[in-house]
């Protein structure tokens, strides 16, 4: 089983290079060569215009899914409050049904939890799917696992999403398994493709270096967690839809996990994701004493104080105001990055943020290539200078 | 069957290491000048201080080539942290490893290895550099042992170490072939040490004169037979200056990455200082001479590993990657410009700290003396 | 006690880049590392195992230069070692992996535990540990920064939330997910990692046979999902580079946020 090419036929134009999804194409004196960690995807296949690349492998059969309708969205709760990436995604729902046209249900599970069918219908679905019971008041893996499962297999739906929370991230590779399907984790785009109608997942891979896009062609339903902040919800409408309940009967037995305690510690502040303004430090503002004058101009801004990896490693700012790959993705109106280099790592938390402004000393630090205003100098300086202006032109 | 390569494996390991433990605090050990003895201990449970002894005497059973790539990726990070450690792997404890008893195998040689108990080699006195004829330190025969009485200088570890290996006159008219080593714990009577000496680069480590006064010590504490006492040296010169020409590298590596990094950063007249063809050929001569200085280091390691003699060799390994590192260092301050003269950068460290190299395992002078000797014989 | 720990390697994705011409990875002169959060999961099975006896075996999939990972991990403490490698296991979604690490982990049989790192910094998917738990049959415990306790039939840990933790009772055998709270993961004894580098090391090869499974069951034959694409993330933004000094630079930000009325 494998892929080669004919080099008598090969004109070294390089498509197959730029198309491989594995970087396992390259061109040697001007023909293609395959290299070892080819996968025989056979996406070169296709675009090769000169027929030079060829393989013994069978095309694979896709099965039969027009049975499978309906976008899904799993509902997530919390001691009866609803999760807002769950909003998000009825958004987004909405959008990816509009072009199938199916349904959008949303799955509550929970305990006197059906208070929030309402706002679920207000924010664009049209059924939900509701399962109460006692055992399923606190997310357990399990016990919620068994739940969608038997949802999945009774009533078939086309597209599941979960938001990339952790009970997200706990459920739905789970569900997965369960269910026979792959899932594609933490996207940040969801199309449907035009010709095929099936759902394109889009996400950071490598770090955020790379944005890869996913198809899931050989299982229903194509399951996906989406990052929190990444989709916009839809204006709150008088949705109205109907409530479908689903009987559960689950034992303690099956779930194998009981919470003995939970322990909610409240972060001081608002939380970055709703901050309006951020302004963040990196590397570059040198110490715990540098960050003063980040808090200043967050407070005259109205906004909150955030950080790089750096900055919370050096014990700068506690955990929760780190922004980037391993921290928080972030969407304010103004982000403000102070002697923050723009690593990618970091530039992947704040590129949604509508506008960015850069301080850095290093003209060529890549935080530039993303920033719609730039300063290169002494943030030291910069920043002080800034908030005074703000001042001033606000008159305080 | 497929495995990992020992040589590729332990240099990663080894690295991460110093990425991660080392070089984020080195400049700040370097200021306070004081021994790191915690990242010590660190280095010392990674097992690094056994690395070239065999496993039954609570080494890791490596060999020089080996120790030679985990002391140059220490040196990348901080040379004097890398110097004493070093030290601990070879001279400090080679003597006791091969003519010790198995009572001061137990006492002293695995404490040492797991870094619990520093050793420290001492030749020098003010009369006796790089000739050892003159060594006055003298070694009397008693009814039960010796009785030492002198002192030695520029001994490295001198303040704080905790076991000695020390070269003694035992018969002054036999001048080289009366020279014997010594193993004299610190707590034995008569030792004293001096205030540490200030000195201008690997300010942790520490150097002082160390003192000895009716020093008593058994018999066995006497290292080799009598008469061919300086076999504890010869058996591992070349070790010793090859072990040097690693640091040398390690150094070199430190000079260098720096200056990549700076080069790209730095933008004058509108362009990274690194597209200017002045800067270039300052890291091409970086790049050559590390390369050709690895190619020397590799090869003795494996001869000696092979216990193939290569004293010229380590000879002239340990004196073009010490001149090849002092090149670096110089280029790496000049590429800085007024930052390099800065304490705030590290190149300053490493132009300090090179010149230490220049003196451990042989002067440049004598050694070039040495290797002519072997043309013009 | 028995324990399980899933490792991958991974390059240090802060080298990856995209050749912006042809668009494709750049692999040369990226160095592989074992995935940071696996460490923290090898760290509690070897010092879980020093406290409670027992035998750890770490088991990895991935291209025959996933050697130096597992060589990695005996040299931290791990008992034995198992690396899959397979060009029928290449290319491989979540559901094909945690296929083959199912069945390998019930060839390897007897655990009370399997440890995982959250997830991969390369696929950042998370879903290997939970989706392997599924196959096992054997319940999970995500997020896990504390353990506190273990018992003849159960663990307690302490599972990391949003906002606050969870005291989690979970029944034995278990998998469990472990963040970089939870623990300091040691450096390799370089004794150890120079007996692993020997013929006789405990570390052996596994191959598709080895585990019974058929090449079309595993790798990309074996995968729902399939990466169709790859391309470099694009940002546009307006790029203005504000001149003069502080002050007036300043003053001109200030207008700027005006003029888009953002003040």
């Amino acid at each position: 089983m494998a892929v080669w090419v004919e080099i008598d036929l090969c004109n070294g134009c390089k498509r197959c290079v730029k198309v491989c999804p594995y970087g396992a194409m390259e061109i040697r004196d001007g023909k293609a060569h395959v290299l070892e960690h080819c996968t025989s995807c056979g996406a070169c296949l296709e675009v090769c215009k000169e027929k030079a690349i060829q393989t013994d492998v069978e095309p694979r059969a896709i099965p039969d899914f027009n049975d499978r309708k309906g976008v899904w969205v799993f509902a997530e709760q919390r001691g009866a409050t609803l999760n807002k990436v769950s909003l998000e995604l009825l958004g987004k729902a909405r959008e990816l049904a509009g072009e199938i046209d199916q349904d959008v249900s949303a799955l509550l599970l929970g305990y006197q939890v059906s208070g929030l069918c309402d706002t679920i219908m207000a924010y664009g679905a049209d059924k939900v799917y509701l399962a109460e019971h006692k055992n399923l008041k606190e997310y357990r893996t399990n016990a919620y696992t068994n739940v969608v499962e038997e949802l999945v297999n009774k009533y078939k739906p086309n597209i599941l999403l979960m938001g990339a929370t952790h009970i997200g991230r706990d459920l739905a590779p789970r569900v997965s398994r369960r269910v026979g399907v792959g899932l594609t984790a933490d996207c940040t785009e969801l199309t449907i493709d035009p010709e095929e109608g099936i759902l394109l997942q889009t996400r950071p891979a490598f770090g955020g270096n790379v944005m890869a896009t996913i198809a899931n062609r050989y299982s229903r339903p194509q399951m996906a967690t989406v990052r929190p902040g990444v989709m916009e919800a839809l204006p709150k409408s008088r949705g109205k839809g109907s409530v479908i309940k689903h009987k559960v009967s689950l034992t303690e037995k099956d779930i194998g996990t009981k919470i003995l305690e939970a322990v909610r510690e409240k972060s001081k502040g608002v939380s970055l994701s709703d901050a309006k303004v951020i302004v963040a430090g990196g590397r570059g503002v040198g110490s715990q004493e540098g960050m003063k004058s980040l808090f200043s101009l967050a407070k005259v801004m109205g906004g909150e104080v955030a950080g790089t990896r750096i900055i919370v490693e050096e014990g700068w700012l506690p955990a929760d105001r780190q922004v980037g790959q391993t921290g928080q993705t972030v969407r304010p109106e103004i982000y403000i990055a102070c002697g923050i280099s723009g690593a990618i790592q970091h530039r992947a938390g704040m590129l949604g943020s509508r506008y960015i402004i850069a301080i850095n000393k290093d003209g060529r630090a890549p935080i530039f290539q993303v920033a719609d205003w730039g300063i290169v100098g002494d943030l030291h300086e910069a920043v002080p200078a800034f908030t005074k202006a703000l001042k001033d032109s606000m008159g305080k | 069957m497929l495995r990992s390569d020992p040589e590729k494996l332990i240099r990663k390991v080894m690295a991460r290491f110093v990425d991660e433990e080392v070089i984020p605090v080195a400049r700040e050990i370097d200021e306070k000048g004081e021994f790191p003895f915690d990242l010590f201990k660190k280095i010392a449970d990674m097992g690094v201080l056994g690395i070239r002894y065999p496993k039954k005497v609570g080494g890791s059973g490596g060999n020089t080539t080996l120790y030679c790539i985990a002391m140059e990726e220490l040196a990348r990070g901080l040379l004097s942290l890398a110097a004493v450690t070093a030290m601990q792997c070879l001279m400090a404890t080679n003597g006791l490893y091969l003519y010790g008893t198995k009572e001061m195998h137990e006492e002293y040689l695995r404490p040492a290895l797991r870094g619990e108990k520093i050793g420290a080699f001492q030749l020098t006195e003010p009369e006796a550099g790089s000739d050892l004829s003159a060594v006055r330190t003298l070694a009397t025969k008693a009814s039960d042992g010796y009785v030492i009485n002198g002192m030695k200088t520029w001994s490295t570890s001198g303040p704080y170490g905790d076991f000695h290996t020390v070269l003694c006159q035992t018969d002054p008219d036999k001048k080289l072939r009366g020279l014997m080593f010594f193993f004299i714990p610190t707590d034995t009577p008569g030792f004293s040490h001096s205030k540490k000496f200030e000195t201008l680069g690997t300010r942790t480590s520490a150097l002082s004169e160390i003192y000895f006064n009716n020093c008593h010590v058994p018999p066995e504490y006497m290292l080799g037979e009598l008469g061919r006492g300086l076999d504890v040296l010869l058996t591992i010169l070349a070790e010793i200056r090859i072990m040097t020409a690693a640091l040398a590298l390690g150094l070199h590596r430190a000079a260098m990455d720096d200056s990549i990094k700076y080069c790209k950063e730095r933008v004058q007249f509108g362009k990274p200082i690194g597209k200017y063809q002045l800067i270039q050929a300052k890291i091409a001569n970086m790049a050559v001479n590390l390369e050709a200085g690895r190619l020397m280091v590799d090869k003795v390691t494996h001869q000696i590993d092979n216990k193939i003699s290569c004293l010229n060799e380590a000879s002239m390994g340990k004196y073009f990657t010490v001149e090849s590192a002092c090149s670096a260092t110089d280029e790496a301050m000049r590429i800085f410009g007024a930052y390099g003269y800065s304490m705030e950068y590290n190149v300053q460290r490493y132009y300090r700290d090179n010149r230490f190299l220049l003196y451990g395992g042989g002067t440049h002078e004598v050694l070039q003396t040495t290797i002519a000797r072997q043309y013009l014989r | 006690m028995n324990i399980i720990v899933l490792i991958k390697q991974v390059p240090d994705t802060t080298d990856v880049k995209l050749d912006p011409k042809t668009g494709s990875l750049i692999r040369e002169g990226v160095e592989s590392i074992i995935n940071p959060d696996d460490r923290h999961a090898l760290e509690a099975a070897i010092s879980l195992k020093k406290a409670e006896g027992g035998k750890v075996t770490v088991l990895s999939m991935g291209p025959p230069q996933t050697i130096d990972a597992l060589s990695e991990a005996i040299g931290m403490g791990a008992n034995e070692a198992i690396l899959l490698s397979d060009s029928a296991f290449a290319g491989a979604d979540t559901w094909s992996t945690s296929f083959t690490l199912g069945k390998s982990i019930e060839k390897i049989g007897g655990y009370d535990l399997i440890f995982c790192g959250r997830q991969a910094i390369d696929g950042d998917t998370a879903q290997i540990g939970p989706q392997v738990a599924d196959y096992l049959h054997v319940p999970q415990v995500t997020y896990v920064f504390e353990i506190e306790k273990i018992q003849k039939k159960n663990i307690i840990v302490k599972k990391r939330l949003e906002d606050g933790y969870e005291r989690v009772q979970c029944n034995l055998p278990a998998l469990l997910t472990v963040i970089g709270e939870l623990n300091v993961p040691r450096y390799p004894m370089v004794g150890r990692l120079i007996d692993a580098c020997k013929e006789k090391s405990p570390i052996k090869i596994w191959n598709a046979s080895d585990i019974g499974v058929q090449a079309k069951d595993v790798g990309l034959e074996g995968s729902f999902t399939q990466v169709i694409k790859t391309f470099a993330p694009k940002f546009k933004r307006q790029g203005e580079m504000l001149e003069g000094d502080a002050k007036k630079i300043a003053g001109t930000l200030v207008e700027k946020l005006k003029e888009n009325k953002l003040i």
